[in-house]
């Protein structure tokens, strides 16, 4: 499935939607026992960190709002943005109500970044939001990632190292981890501190993209805790 | 959110000491037991009392969350000093862990008065200092809420503020204990070795709790025996904990607090100690590959999991033979049904109407029956055939596409006239010189029967019969071979009830003896071919517009007229047909290019029916998406002129009152995707649905799949499909 937001796509996205319910349950059940596959394979290595900036991204396959799969490797050659959210999060409300995590989106995908929102709130959490809510509510937001991943049992979460919402993982087109921090430099819940503060995800991929080095490639992330999955 | 956390409506204007949310009870209180003057030790402090399980933070938050902030307007002269952290308790959060506050605590911050502070002149009562505090806090059990409050306290200038000097005492306990020496940090590999010296004999010996107020360095989450060890020897403590994996501090100094667990404290003694340590070695740089561990292991399960995934998925574009036998099956079935279409009637009739005339005539009938087959046939291999070029071509084409050309309605407009007026007795095959397909029919009545199925599925093909639609969609996406088989088997079906008419004599039996009833229905048969001629019209007036219509109409008034002519004889028949015929050609060239001129949907749609128009919104795959995005759910109809059950359709379930009043209850938008003329687009939404010719009837709602309706639509299924919304 055509992952740049084209015309095309979007004049076939009812169709695809008619074929992909015919095969989400399916698909479904089997990314589930992917993930459980997985999650053993991770509590064999519990101690196995997360990557560091300068390492190799884990790769993983995840399956996105509608249904569809995305598989980290297959944007090799491009700058991957893995951004943590959870539309219950008040700091996640932050910066999409005030517009700052859509632009932010936005920039970056016009350069040809590959965008990947990624809720890994458990099932059983209370502000747990179904594929087609969150969706909703992306599309409510005027969101502009290249998709919205579900990662509800928490296993590419606890890969990455991802403790808030919002965390910000980027990765450059060789693969490697170049940013892991937060959106940006004040860590607050208010609106009106996005506008003094800097966007490090804007700065560093304006860094990566005019060939410099990242100035801040680990910065602290701020906002609530991801309810993974116990 | 914020609203919630402001001070209570009555004391919005004159704010209070207390600000009460649903998760905590907050209060700015103070302790000044020798009155506020200069020197004498004044606190005041921020009180917070938390629901059960909530939590606020510490200075060092963790790995979320906030620290509480407080922003003070004092009098000039007044300062004041840093907050005096409670020692924290460590809160785990599934695998994540923070620091903070639970129950009730209090953040005591000292007050500075300096001899610059001018106390205020009191006209009456006593002199108070008013000390206005902003706090924010974040709030947390699982969720978080960001509350903020905005505190007055006016402190007394004289005698003794003591009323809350038990929490503040309290608090003074719980306030690490600076300690004598600095004690030491390594930074060793991924590891943080810290070495506490001097701590009292009280702590000695006891598990302690480890808290950086440095944040993003060590891994919060680390458990103390299991991640992390401690060890003392004598006064000193020390311990080994690992490094956060995405450290984003390198500090030189880092303060660290370590804590007696709660079992162990005792009153009136320390609890808690702090010191600034000095931080030795390098910090580790992120280049190690450790974490490329995991994923390969992890990556083959998902991928080998991926795989299967995709190979069921693919099932569904690439069907087994069992499918593909459904398909031809159901391509068959809907041969048959097409004989029941309103399309086909006419080309029944003139069925009928053949083997009436060869009524007795039972090798004659098999022959018709054969020949009529083949007709069929053929033609369903040639569309097919045409189709597979077309596609191949890339012309994104769909079924029904030949009456999207003018020129083909244009003709079998003609063509229809010319039969209706066969019929009518205008002229006899034989003695009049029509077109040679008409001729053709006269001369060899085998060839007669062929045409007639040739002309049955020109004209079945805009009409998609239940089946039909889904095995073309189906035909479409498959390879060459089977496509066209199955086109076979549709003529087959289509041809069917002839052919065993023809060959099994108990049906041909059933038909009616030859007799003067002939002549009559003969005639009569001639009304639904005029009828069908203006349909045809119809049609091209959506193509080519008003224009295109009329010089059509006018055309087929000059041919009649020249039929009618050449049927005249002697020198009449030489003048009239000859003026008749330059009449008509004169005409063509000068309003000819009329008939096959497109006219552009812009101009279409303006002239449009506006009745209709009001609740029917032109579809575009943008609309249907911004429609989607505003929740509403939309009922696409995608449509053709030329589509006869497409028209009866609008006409019965569409314009049904109760149906409209269910499509507006729920609101339902309501989208009309017109494909009277070559629309790029809609033949790739068709396809894109799996069909490829219409009608086809889609009720869409956001979030859920769409749900593709029947193609004779009934009034009961589309109110029950809007029902499930």
């Amino acid at each position: 499935m055509s992952l740049s937001p084209t015309v095309d796509s979007r004049s076939f996205r009812a169709a695809r939607n008619a074929r992909a319910a015919l095969s989400r349950a399916s698909r479904r059940a089997v990314v589930a026992a992917a993930v459980a596959l997985g999650a053993t394979f991770l509590m064999g290595n519990n101690a196995a960190a997360a990557p560091t900036v300068g390492q190799q991204a884990p790769d993983f396959v995840a399956v996105d709002t509608s249904g569809a799969k995305h598989k980290l490797s297959d944007f090799a050659g491009k700058f991957v943005v893995l951004e943590w959210t959870n539309p219950g999060c008040p700091f996640v409300r932050k910066h999409y109500g005030s517009g700052n995590m859509p632009a932010t989106q936005k920039a970056a995908t016009d350069k040809g970044v590959v965008w990947l929102a990624i809720n890994s709130t458990e099932r059983a959490a209370s502000d747990y939001l179904k594929p087609d809510a969150l969706d909703a509510w992306m599309k409510s937001q005027k969101a502009a990632p290249t998709a919205v991943l579900m990662d509800e049992d928490g296993l590419i979460g606890q890969v990455y190292g991802a403790r808030t919402t919002p965390h910000i993982f980027i990765i450059d087109p060789k693969g490697t981890l170049v940013y892991a921090g937060g959106i940006d430099s004040i860590a607050s819940a208010r609106v009106d501190d996005i506008k003094t503060a800097t966007n490090y995800v804007n700065q560093a991929l304006g860094e990566a993209f005019g060939g410099k080095p990242i100035s801040a490639a680990t910065t602290r992330p701020y906002g609530c805790s991801i309810k993974y999955k116990a | 959110m914020l609203a919630a956390a402001q001070s209570p409506p009555e004391l919005a204007s004159k704010p209070g000491a207390v600000v009460t949310t649903p998760h905590v009870r907050a209060e700015l209180i103070a302790h000044a037991p020798d009155g506020v003057t200069p020197g004498a030790p004044v606190w005041v402090g921020l009180q917070i009392a938390h629901q059960p399980e909530w939590h606020t933070y510490w200075k060092n938050a963790g790995d979320s969350g906030l620290p509480t902030e407080m922003t003070w307007t004092l009098p000039a002269g007044v300062s004041t000093g840093e907050i005096a952290w409670p020692a924290p308790k460590k809160i785990p959060v599934g695998s994540l862990a923070n620091y903070g506050y639970e129950n009730t605590v209090l953040l005591p911050v000292p007050l500075e008065v300096s001899t610059l502070y001018k106390p205020p002149v009191a006209l009456g009562g006593t002199p108070a200092m008013d000390i206005q505090l902003k706090a924010s806090w974040l709030v947390c059990r699982k969720e978080c809420i960001p509350e903020e409050g905005t505190f007055t306290l006016a402190l007394p200038l004289q005698g003794s503020t003591a009323l809350h000097k038990a929490e503040f005492d309290a608090a003074f306990a719980a306030r690490p204990e600076t300690l004598a020496k600095p004690g030491a940090i390594e930074v060793d590999g991924h590891n943080l070795k810290v070495r506490l010296v001097g701590l009292p004999a009280t702590a000695q010996g006891k598990t302690l709790g480890f808290f950086p107020e440095t944040p993003e360095v060590i891994r919060t989450a680390a458990v103390s025996g299991k991640d992390w060890t401690q060890s003392w020897q004598g006064d000193t403590w020390t311990a080994t904990m690992p490094l956060a994996d995405q450290r984003s501090a390198s500090p030189t100094v880092m303060p660290v607090v370590v804590t007696l667990a709660e079992a162990d404290r005792q009153a009136g003694q320390p609890m808690a100690w702090r010191a600034e340590a000095p931080v030795t070695g390098a910090w580790p740089a992120g280049a190690a590959p450790r974490a490329a561990e995991v994923s390969p292991e992890l990556q083959a399960a998902l991928a080998a999991n991926a795989a299967k995934a995709a190979s069921k998925g693919a099932d569904l574009p690439a069907p087994s033979s069992t499918t593909f036998v459904a398909a031809l099956l159901g391509a068959l079935l809907g041969g048959l049904l097409l004989n029941l279409m309103p399309c086909v009637f006419p080309i029944l009739a003139i069925k009928v109407l053949g083997f009436a005339r060869q009524a007795g005539n039972a090798s004659a009938h098999r022959k018709a029956g054969l020949a009529y087959t083949g007709g069929v046939m053929l033609s369903f291999l040639a569309l097919g055939g045409g189709m597979l070029a077309l596609r191949a071509a890339g012309a994104g084409l769909g079924w029904g596409f030949q009456l999207q050309s003018p020129g083909v309605v244009a003709a079998l407009a003609a063509l229809f006239t010319l039969i209706g007026l066969n019929l009518a007795g205008v002229f006899e095959f034989g003695r009049a010189a029509p077109s040679s397909v008409c001729s053709a029919q006269a001369k060899h009545p085998l060839a007669n029967d062929f045409l007639s199925g040739v002309l049955a599925v020109i004209i079945a093909s805009p009409c998609s019969a239940p089946f039909m639609g889904a095995s073309l969609g189906f035909a479409i996406g498959l390879p060459a071979g089977q496509a066209l088989l199955l086109f076979a088997a549709l003529g087959f079906g289509l041809a069917l009830p002839y052919l065993v008419a023809g060959f099994v004599p108990a049906v041909a039996y059933l038909l009616p003896k030859p007799g003067p009833w002939m002549g009559t229905l003969r005639r009569l048969l001639a009304f639904p071919m005029f009828a069908t001629v203006a349909w045809l019209v119809w049609v091209l007036g959506q193509q080519s517009g008003i224009d295109g219509a009329g010089t059509l109409l006018a055309l087929l008034v000059c041919m009649a007229a020249t039929v009618w002519a050449l049927t005249l004889r002697g020198r009449a028949r030489v003048v009239i047909a000859g003026v008749l015929i330059a009449f008509t050609a004169v005409l063509t060239a000068a309003i000819g290019r009329n008939v096959l001129q497109m006219v552009e949907p812009a101009k279409l749609a303006s002239s449009a029916p506006g009745a209709a128009g009001q609740r029917w919104q032109p579809w575009s795959a943008e609309r249907v998406a911004q429609l989607s995005d505003a929740g509403r759910p939309v009922f696409i109809d995608f449509t053709a002129a030329w589509c006869v059950t497409c028209q009866y359709n609008k006409k019965s379930t569409l314009s049904d009152a109760q149906v409209l009043a269910d499509f507006d209850a729920k609101k339902v938008a309501m989208l009309r995707a017109d494909w009277t003329r070559r629309d790029p687009a809609i033949t790739a939404a068709l396809t894109a649905l799996g069909r490829s010719g219409v009608p086809v009837y889609v009720l869409q709602a956001p979030g859920k799949p769409p749900v593709v309706l029947t193609e004779i639509l009934g009034k009961d299924e589309v109110r029950a499909a809007l029902a499930a919304l």
